[in-house]
């Protein structure tokens, strides 16, 4: 029951997909169709941590010798998080930035969230996607703690998580943060860090 | 060569003396070290809390050297 780690099928599923995909393009058109999907943002515009962001992840893919395309998707406004700098990847290559279980794809999130906070900057959430995996990964995850925060509401006990990431565990925390009959906290240190879904009344 | 610049460049992004990172690789036939030197200053900035910053490094440098059919290690030398 406390066993809740997040995904598994995911990452070879988006593996798989970023493969199929290499022989879509030809070589070298790969800008042409990114470009072709990406949302119209005037990039001369933008402030400066979010085009610290993106001239970094463009900079790291290029020399991480990756086919693919990195742009500024709209911000969404979801879960109050409306000046969250988020990035997306789109490409052939796009499941070697990925990863297994999502690893290098993390890495690169993390890379870019030191990178945009120097000293005396605006606290920001940074988002790098790929392909729709932090997407699908997110939404398992969001549906997986409704299914929890029901159950722990139903049956009164409370509900331990395994360790999870600071941004995992915000994405439940926000799941549920309406949640009737139910409140979520953390316990414990990082890296062992867990979410606990608690009743609101023991029984 | 492809690795060192990788390494080099994110370390360059990460600190606040860029003009002091030095990246040096190390090859072998089937394997690089990479040692990344920077300001004494500038050393936590490529660790990271709980060693983290230098974790993802090492995250990225396997991707892309797993991909060039090499093995490589990333060394902070402080």
């Amino acid at each position: 029951m406390s066993s809740i780690t997040t995904d598994s099928k995911l990452d070879e599923a988006s593996a798989g997909d970023a493969a199929n995909g290499a022989h879509l393009s030809g070589p070298g058109d790969h800008d042409d169709q990114a470009r072709a999907s990406a949302p119209e943002i005037d990039e001369s515009q933008l402030d400066e941590q979010t085009s610290r962001a993106l001239g970094f992840v463009r900079k790291l893919v290029d020399k991480m010798d990756m086919k693919a395309d990195v742009f500024l998707a709209p911000d969404d406004g979801e879960d109050g998080s409306e000046d969250e700098i988020r990035l997306e990847i789109e490409g052939p290559d796009a499941g070697r930035i990925i990863g297994k279980k999502g690893a290098v794809l993390e890495a690169i999130q993390y890379l870019t969230t030191r990178v945009v906070h120097r000293p005396g900057s605006r606290r920001r959430h940074v988002s790098v996607d790929a392909e729709g995996y932090r997407a699908r990964h997110e939404d398992q995850l969001s549906q997986m703690a409704k299914r929890l925060g029901q159950r722990v509401a139903t049956e009164g006990k409370v509900i331990t998580f395994d360790p999870m990431t600071p941004r995992d565990r915000r994405i439940v925390h926000m799941a549920l943060r309406e949640f009737p009959g139910v409140r979520t906290e953390s316990i414990g240190e990082e890296p062992d860090r867990r979410i606990q879904i608690i009743p609101n009344r023991a029984g | 060569m492809a690795l060192k610049e990788l390494i080099r460049t994110i370390a360059m992004e990460l600190v606040d003396h860029p003009d002091q990172v030095v990246v040096t690789e190390i090859a072998g036939e089937n394997n690089s070290l990479i040692e990344l030197r920077v300001a004494k200053e500038d050393i936590g900035k490529v660790i990271g809390k709980e060693g983290r910053t230098a974790q993802s490094m090492r995250t990225i440098l396997t991707a892309v050297s797993t991909k060039l059919g090499r093995r490589a290690h990333l060394d902070i030398v402080d």
